[in-house]
Formats: structure tokens, sequence, C-alpha cells
């Protein structure tokens, strides 16, 4: 749950977000656009269309009406000449040379009569009779030898001869290039400063977010004071940080309470155990006789078993609840094992019983040292008190990238089956055992109230196994 | 040696001065905060036991108020509660002790013992040990009994030596776990008397007389006389 390291921003949400925002805005605005330019296309078409028609019965006038004599070329000619300089969409920087438009009269039989434009006319014939131009609407023609098409209207005339007008579309590309290139470029603009503006906001929002999981994680067991950041605005996070903050209050005062109730109970049993056992001591040092003393150190006896069973008792109440308190320091794992087989070691030869570890040298954790301590000599407590004769115990304790885990394997008869899924539960115990049922719930509230976690089997060849692993540093 | 006692609970208040002074020290006792402070800033005292849970007062506060004021001796805090707090480690640190409840006497009375020693100048550390025939040489690690060298592990030495240095005083087993194994805990099982026992084997040999004596229900005590 460690969210301390700063995560790449190619893999936070706010980065998802906005990609996907973008995309479907750059989407819609590229879908208008085509619309647009669709339109735009056939708007100049229409347009240019309407001039040459216009144009073409103009000059089919003029060639009716002029005589045909020397002087026709040069009057329907100039006419030509003169139409070709109002062409729509020119391009005014392209100078007085007239490429873009061309006039061209065929007899009846087909033959050119007379042509206006650039280059000699054949091809733009021969690509007309190639195409079947006809009179009435404009259409599209492909000259060879020029790169764009010509858009021509024709007209036929009283003597049967035909007048065609072409009129290049290049004037009607160029603009419509420069409207795409217009358009791309602040396409690309709006699309970069929209990814902007929406990473920018959903970053600031998801980074509140991200700092109140952050504060929220480090809110352990014992540290309830804590509070996650709140923002001063009324939005959703604002109400999710005041929302964990109120739980939290809660969550606090119950503790508190827990608390309360526990250490309360713990010193109003405590005080009359202490003066039950201080009396009976001094009743001993009296110098009775070793009949009278006999019942009164087993009652002593059984006092401090009451006294750890009520101990124990509490612990696992608070852990239950998580909230044991842990009083942190720097813990060996592997030095403590090896003292306590120290301790235990000639016990458990006594009983013929062998424990051996394996450890990979020092192993540092922070934990609370004393219920570290409490809570292997419960481990090895029970191993004590449940294992046959000639059994071995194995010890493994290991680093691994979370922390340690420590594997205890024995050889005896395992766990009964019918308390292996509530092992970990208070008062569960197997039907031979005659202890409190405590030690593994126990053990159990100590590794949780670190953030570790124990589980707990039978091995397949018989014997039990128990796992428990602490985090290196503890929540 | 005067000890104030600072315990509420008249129970245990009256059971703990018969044993005290039944150990050789002179005690005032006081049943709250306030009759503690003015006992203890005119009397001067040795040592003073101080109970967590007073009625008028929080037991550490009494004891940080009273170090204010000049209050110089060292104090052994009682406490029923269930957790250590944080101040009472560092008053610890500070060169105080603290047990819990209930404790067995002689742990308390261990306890005292050190304190008093803590605070008076440290005497010439001995490198040898004697109780009666048994003898501890403490730089070469070997014990001996009338002469024979004793086999002892590592550990069965520092136990002994723990023990010697406690002789004709009991130690309890919590005592010897803290002290030997360096850790408070409360084992279901025989452990420590296991070690002794062991113990016992190697130093009490057939025909010498038993050193290591079994005080049931309270602890251990090697035999100085």
């Amino acid at each position: 749950m460690s969210s301390k390291t700063a995560k790449p921003v190619l893999h936070s949400a706010a980065w998802r977000i906005s990609l996907w925002a973008t995309l479907a805005f750059a989407c819609g605005a590229f879908l208008v656009f085509v619309v647009l330019h669709q339109f735009v296309a056939n708007d100049i078409q229409r347009r240019s269309d309407a001039w040459l028609s216009g144009e073409v019965e103009v000059l089919g006038d003029v060639a009716e009406q002029t005589p045909k004599n020397a002087l026709y070329d040069r009057v329907v000619g100039e006419v030509a000449e003169l139409a070709s300089k109002e062409v729509p969409n020119r391009d005014s920087s392209a100078g007085a040379s007239n490429d873009s438009v061309f006039f061209l009269q065929t007899g009846g039989d087909g033959a050119l009569m007379l042509w206006v434009g650039a280059g000699s006319g054949l091809a733009n014939l021969k690509a007309i009779q190639a195409n079947r131009i006809l009179p009435g609407t404009p259409m599209d023609l492909r000259v060879p030898g020029f790169g764009v098409p010509f858009r021509v209207a024709a007209t036929r005339i009283a003597d049967g001869s035909y007048i065609y007008l072409g009129l290049s579309e290049r004037d009607e590309l160029r603009v419509l290039r420069n409207l795409r290139a217009r358009f791309i470029l602040l396409w690309l603009l709006l699309v970069l400063l929209g990814f902007g503006i929406v990473f920018f906001t959903t970053h600031r929002m998801l980074s509140l977010v991200r700092r109140i999981t952050e504060a929220a994680s480090r809110i352990g067991h014992s540290d309830l004071s804590a509070r996650v950041p709140t923002s001063a605005r009324q939005d959703e996070v604002g109400s999710l940080a005041l929302t964990l903050n109120h739980m939290l209050d809660r969550i606090e005062n119950s503790m508190h309470q827990l608390h309360t109730i526990t250490d309360s109970l713990a010193h109003d049993l405590r005080s009359p155990l202490t003066a039950i056992r201080g009396k009976l001591e001094v009743s001993l040092s009296a110098g009775s006789s070793a009949d009278q003393a006999e019942p009164i150190v087993a009652v002593i006896e059984e006092l401090d078993r009451l006294t750890e069973f009520l101990n124990k008792s509490l612990d696992v109440a608070e852990a239950k609840a998580d909230a044991l308190r842990l009083t942190r320091c720097e813990v060996d794992l592997d030095e403590l094992l090896r003292i306590m087989i120290d301790l235990y070691e000639p016990s458990m030869s006594e009983r013929g019983l062998q424990i051996r570890l394996q450890s990979g040298g020092p192993l540092k954790i922070e934990a609370d040292a004393a219920l570290i301590h409490r809570m292997i000599a419960n481990l090895f407590d029970n191993e004590l008190k449940h294992l046959p004769a000639a059994s071995t115990i194995n010890l493994l304790l290991r680093a691994d990238e979370s922390g340690a885990s420590l594997i205890l394997e024995d050889d005896g008869p395992g766990f009964d089956l019918e308390v292996l899924p509530h092992l970990f539960e208070r008062r569960v115990k197997g039907r031979k055992s005659n202890g409190h049922g405590l030690g593994l719930a126990f053990i159990d509230a100590v590794v949780r109230a670190h953030g570790g976690a124990v589980s707990a089997g039978n091995r397949e060849q018989s014997g039990a196994r128990l796992t428990v692993t602490l985090p290196r540093i503890s929540r | 040696m005067r000890l104030l006692l600072v315990e509420d609970e008249i129970d245990i208040q009256s059971f703990l001065r018969t044993s005290l002074e039944e150990a050789g020290y002179e005690v005032e006792t006081a049943a709250d905060g306030k009759t503690a402070e003015l006992l203890a800033v005119d009397g001067s005292f040795d040592i003073l036991i101080v109970d967590l849970g007073l009625p008028d007062i929080d037991g550490i506060s009494l004891i940080l108020k009273l170090r204010q004021l000049g209050v110089t001796a060292p104090v052994l805090i009682l406490s029923a509660r269930r957790s250590v707090d944080d101040r009472v480690r560092g008053l610890e640190q500070g060169g105080d002790d603290y047990l819990t409840k209930p404790f067995a006497l002689a742990e308390l009375l261990a306890r005292l013992r050190n304190l008093l020693r803590r605070n008076s100048p440290p005497a010439s550390e001995a490198t040898r040990l004697r109780v009666l025939d048994l003898e501890l040489d403490l730089l070469r690690r070997e014990a001996t009994r009338s002469g024979q060298i004793l086999q002892l592990t590592q550990q069965e030495f520092v136990l002994l030596e723990y023990l010697c240095r406690n002789a004709g005083r009991v130690v309890t087993r919590s005592m010897i776990l803290d002290k030997v194994w360096g850790m408070r805990i409360q084992p279901d099982t025989n452990v420590v008397d296991v070690h002794i026992y062991r113990l016992r084997g190697k130093v009490d040999g057939p025909g010498q007389k038993p050193l290591i004596r079994t005080l049931r229900g309270v602890g251990y005590v090697l035999k100085d006389r």
C-alpha cells in the first residue's frame, strides 16, 4: 500500500483521462472539419460552375453575333481573354500569364476553329472529344500535360459549332489546401491546449486524492490522531476528505474507549491480584512449615498463570480490534531466535524434541520487541506442550522483499482437522490440549498488529507448518 | 535506608510495608500525590516506590514534579497498566525502573537493590566471585567448586554468575529471564526450571552440599551460608 514513491506520470489516472478526453475532442473536431470542408468545396465548385455556364453563354452569344470575317478570331479571342481575367478564386500573385482558362471553338466537324489559352489547344481538344463533353452542366476534364483537371462548360451555337470554356481547378484546390493547412495547424494547437487544460485540472484534482490516500495509509494502527488533508472546495474530493476524517474521528473515539476499558479492567483485576499475591508471599516467608507452604505455593503459581492469561486475553482482544499499542524499535530476528532457542533447548531435549534453525544471518525489522519476544515464546511453548517425544522442529528464517518470513515445521501429529479452520480464534484448541486456547490467537494478534500475516496448516508428510511473515517496517 | 512508598491501595500498601520493613527499609507511606510531595521534599529518602494510579495525580506527573523540586532519589514505578507508557520508558532511561503488577516480592527487592547500587559510586569491579567453595573467574569465564573445574556452557556460566551476584537472596524466574536472556516474558512452560536443574546437576555434585535451592512459587536462591 506504499504510495510514497511518486508514480510516473504515464501511469497516472490524470494522464489516461486527458488522453481519452483529447482523443474524443480531436476526433469530434476532425469530423466537423470534414463536413465543413465538403461544404466549402461544394460551394466553390457551384460558384465556378455558375461562372463557367454564364461566361460560355456570353461567349456563345458573341460568337453567334460576330460576323465570320477576318476580325472574328480577334473579337471572340479578346472577349475570351477578358473573361479569363475575371476568374473566381484567382490567385492574384500568379501574374498576367493566363494558363488557368482556355477557350476553344470547334466547327461542326469537330476541327479546331479558334483557341485562346496556353499551348496549342490540341491536347485539350483531344481530351474534350474523348470525354464527350456536351452542353449543359460543367464537367471535369483531365488533360494530359496539366497537373490539375479543368472544369469545362460547353455550348452549341446556331452555326453548328461548339464553344468550350475550361477553367483550371488549380485555384479552387489551392483555396481548399490553404483551408486544410490552417485547420490542421489550429486543430493541433487546440488539441494540445485541450490536453494541457484537461491534464492540469485532473492532475490537480487527483493529486489531492493521492495526498488523501497517502495520508490515510500513513494512519496506522497506533497513530490514529493524524487526519487526511482537506481542501476548501466543496466538491466530491473535498467531501471525501471530510468523510474520511469523520470516520477517523469515530474510529479513534471507539479505540480510545476500548483502551480505557481494557486499561481499567487490567487495573481493577491486577490490583487485587497484587494484594493477594503479596499477602500470600508474606505468609510464606513468615516461616511456615513445608506442609503449610505447599498449598500457598500452588495458589501463587495459579495466580501467576491467571495474570498471564489476563494479559494475553486483553492483548488478543485489543489486537482483534486492531488496537494493540506498539512501541517499535529495531529487532534482529535471527539473534532473537537464537537466544530463544538457547532458552528453550534444554526443555525441548528433556522432552526428546530437537529444534533446528536455518537462517541467512542477521535480519532486522522494526517491531515491538516485548511483543515479538512473547510471540516467539508462545510459539515455542505451543510446540513444547503439544509435540510427542522424538519430534523435530525446523525453523526457517529468511528475508524477502517485504520483510521477514519465519516458517516453523514439525513432524508431530499436526493440527486437528476440525480446529484447523478456526485455529486463530480465541478459545479454540485441540481435543488433547490443556491450555487456554489463547496461544495461536495471541501469535496471530501480535503478527497482525505489526502488519504481518500468519498461516497454519498440516504438512503432506505429517506434522504442522506455521508461516509467519512480518514486514520490515510495520505500519 | 529510608524509603517512601506512594500507593493508594491500602491492601497493597500494608503488605509492602511489612515486607519492606522486614527487608530492612525504614518505610514512610503516602496514599496520594499531595502527601507524597510534602513528605518527599522534607524527608530525605534514599529511594521511592510510586504507583502510577494515584487518586489525585498521575504517578509520572508526580515524579516529574518531585524531580523539579529537587528530589533526586531513584524511583521504582509500579504500574497496573497494560502498556508501558513512553514516559515510563523515558524515566527508565533516566535511571529509574518500573515493575508491573502483580509482582513477586523478591523481584521488587532485587530492583530496589539495583536502583540503590546504581546510584552509589560503583565499587571496583571484581574479576572473581566467591560463594562458599564455589568460585567464578569472570575474566577466564571459568567456574570451580572445591577446586574442581565445572564444565559449563556460556549460558550456564552467565546464569551461575547472576545467581552468585545475588547469593543469599531470592531471584525469581522472570528476573532470571530478564537479566540472563534479556526478555520480559512469562512462558507457560518450565523453561527456566530446566536450565536451573541442569546447572544444579553440574554445580551440586554427588556428596556435595547442595547450593542452589528452589523456593517453590517464589524462585531460586544460591545459598551463601
